[in-house]
């Protein structure tokens, strides 16, 4: 029986200089999913992950999470969630195992590092700096600072943009791997196949409005109810899986 | 000379990595136990992981090491060497073409001065060491000089030259050597002595330019790591969305603020211990041991202004090319007008009211006090009262202009 763990309400963003980024979003997250935000740059994703992070102030509407007013309890909602920005940069000097000892620290928690390391495929890491690592490393890194509080949701803004087929793969199977363990995961990304793979439903923004939402099977059965023709033959597969075949499933940090 | 620079780069190296050894396995220690027992308490947790995380990052920090630790003590090293025992004294080259008793003697009443450098030396030389600067003055004795003719002295001229470009040491030396002369012909004559002066030296604390020099820089490197090391180190943060990422964490953004300050802190006492210690030890530093607390306090109040303004730098500055100009522009007079190098009493009248008010020029004035006058904290309240008003108004700009973006 699922029960909603996120509940958005005539959200809106309007900037200083007038600019209104988020127009009236109203949607909810089921606890246990895989919930993606899809969108054209500009179509306002990261203002309103940002907004449910309590990281961005909030024109008008609510944001429930998990029964907490994100405007009123920012600091204890913060307790519950685990958030990947955009750009993860990490502090320089510090290695992955001390900057994972620290997170634990603002968290008040006492999570074994190594053995988040080790779920995210980095523990041969665990004394390296921040920005030895490779591309798809460092977003795993990142995915690992946001699991050090147990939360029951996280946010992923942007996971996979540049990182190579292999890395990107390897992204999903962490992703369902934390979601398996009963974690809600939202994210927000530009790759539909990506969508299409990890999330039981999206929800497609433009122009600060969510125009579609649903489960990604539904939205298609939608357009083809639509009478939608494909421009070309649909194949078997894609050029990425013939990529993949030929290069292996092997990541190449 | 080689001795001793030798000697203070093992010490130094030495400490660095015993401190560095140390610090490691007591960190790692603390580590573990702190995070058994203070569980509970998130303020205290996260405020003392930030602080260690902090202290690491500066560590390990070449450059910042370089700038707040070593070039100090490079500098402090290469003015101690250049600068020791060096007393007011004056080169003089002595042409003595005379042989007679009187000459003699008068060149060793030159020579009794102690402030006189003496060198035999033929009349092209002396032109030459003049010309060069390598004398201040010349003194040539002629050959008649002393003679005795029908038991009675032939009277004498002793000519004396400086270099009219550079007066100042040869026409000091020129008045010490026409002293000698009267009194010398003053008991040749026996005339009597109507008036005389009775001069005699007192024992002092002997201060030389290292007592003035050190306290300065110990106020610059001070200067340094708060104006400097912070601004850069916080505008970094934010550019590489550090920040942000701290945001996204529950504790409050202000309790990284807060161990910044105490690791800058930290840095700023550990410098000025550093470079007290080699001033004391090496170079002849006074600072009295009843005056290190108040000298200490000194350190950590400056230590706490500076880092103000670097904080009100950072806070307002978008990205280090923002932050770069303006901190140089506030550091860089200081520098050189707060009389950290020279004394400001040579400033024309205006300049030295003006930069009687920089606080660099407070901090070092007062750290100078304590360690050459034996100035109690109270007794340089000025200074104190000064630097406390800079606390506030780099504190009210730091706050007005402060963002996290």
């Amino acid at each position: 029986m699922p029960t909603t763990i996120l509940e958005v309400t005539d959200l809106r963003k309007q900037y200083d200089d007038g600019f209104e980024a988020v127009k009236g979003l109203s949607f909810s997250v089921k606890k246990g999913e895989v919930f993606g935000i899809l969108g054209p740059n500009g179509a306002g994703k990261t203002t309103t992950l940002e907004m449910i992070e309590g990281l961005r102030s909030i024109t008008s509407g609510t944001i429930m999470l998990d029964g907490l007013d994100v405007r009123k309890k920012a600091y204890q909602v913060k307790e519950r969630i685990g958030i990947q920005l955009q750009s993860s940069a990490f502090f320089p000097n510090l290695q992955l195992i001390e900057l994972l000892r620290l997170f634990n620290d603002l968290y008040a928690e006492s999570s074994d590092a190594m053995e988040l390391l080790r779920e995210v495929g980095l523990e041969d890491k665990a004394h390296a700096a921040a920005k030895e690592l490779s591309g798809g490393q460092r977003q795993r890194f990142s995915i690992a600072t946001t699991l050090v509080n147990k939360p029951i949701a996280i946010f992923l803004d942007e996971p996979t943009t540049g990182l190579d087929p292999q890395a990107r793969r390897n992204l999903w199977d962490l992703v369902s791997q934390i979601q398996k363990k009963g974690t809600t995961v939202i994210l927000t990304t530009h790759y539909m196949e990506e969508a299409q793979v990890l999330c039981d439903r999206v929800a497609i923004m433009d122009e600060g409005k969510i125009i579609a939402l649903d489960t990604p099977d539904n939205l298609i059965k939608q357009l083809l109810g639509r009478g939608f023709k494909p421009h070309t033959k649909v194949q078997a597969a894609t050029l990425e899986d013939v990529f993949i075949d030929l290069t292996g499933k092997e990541l190449r940090d | 000379m080689k001795a001793n620079l030798i000697w203070i780069t093992v010490a130094v190296l030495v400490l660095a990595r015993v401190g560095w050894r140390l610090t490691a396995s007591r960190r790692q220690a603390a580590a573990t136990k702190s995070r058994r027992r203070l569980i509970k308490n998130r303020g205290y947790a996260a405020f003392k992981g930030l602080t260690v995380a902090s202290l690491k990052m500066y560590f390990r920090n070449r450059t910042a090491i370089f700038f707040s630790l070593f070039f100090p003590m490079v500098f402090i090293t290469v003015f101690g060497l250049i600068f020791k025992n060096n007393s007011a004294s004056f080169k003089i080259d002595m042409v003595n073409q005379s042989h007679t008793q009187l000459a003699v003697r008068f060149e060793q009443a030159l020579k009794d001065v102690s402030a006189f450098k003496i060198t035999d030396t033929t009349t092209d030389q002396a032109a030459t060491d003049l010309d060069k600067g390598d004398a201040d003055l010349t003194v040539t004795i002629p050959s008649g000089f002393g003679q005795i003719q029908n038991g009675v002295p032939v009277p004498a001229k002793v000519t004396a030259h400086y270099n009219e470009e550079r007066p100042g040491n040869g026409q000091a030396a020129a008045q010490i050597l026409q002293q000698i002369t009267s009194s010398m012909n003053d008991q040749l004559t026996g005339a009597p002595r109507i008036v005389s002066v009775d001069a005699s030296g007192v024992k002092t604390k002997n201060l030389t330019y290292i007592d003035f020099l050190l306290p300065g820089m110990i106020g610059l490197s001070i200067m340094q790591i708060g104006i400097f090391s912070v601004a850069f180190a916080f505008v970094s943060y934010k550019t590489t969305g550090m920040l942000r990422r701290l945001q996204a964490t529950p504790i409050h953004p202000g309790m990284f603020l807060g161990a910044q300050g105490l690791t800058r802190l930290i840095m700023g006492m550990v410098q000025t211990l550093l470079l007290a210690t080699i001033g004391i030890l090496f170079f002849g530093f006074h600072l009295d041991p009843a005056n290190w607390l108040a000298f200490g306090v000194l350190a950590l109040i400056g230590s706490a202004v500076f880092q103000e303004i670097g904080f009100a730098i950072a806070g307002w500055a978008k990205n280090e090319d923002q932050a770069q100009p303006v901190a140089q522009l506030i550091q860089f007079p200081m520098m050189f007008l707060s009389g950290t190098f020279f004394p400001r009493d040579s400033f024309p009248h205006l300049l030295g009211v003006i930069t009687g008010f920089l606080p660099l020029t407070y901090l070092a004035d007062a750290l100078r006090h304590v360690a050459n006058d034996n100035a109690s904290l109270w007794a340089v309240r000025g200074d104190l009262l000064g630097l406390l008003v800079w606390a506030v108004i780099s504190g009210v700009i730091a706050v007005k202009v402060f963002s996290w973006e």
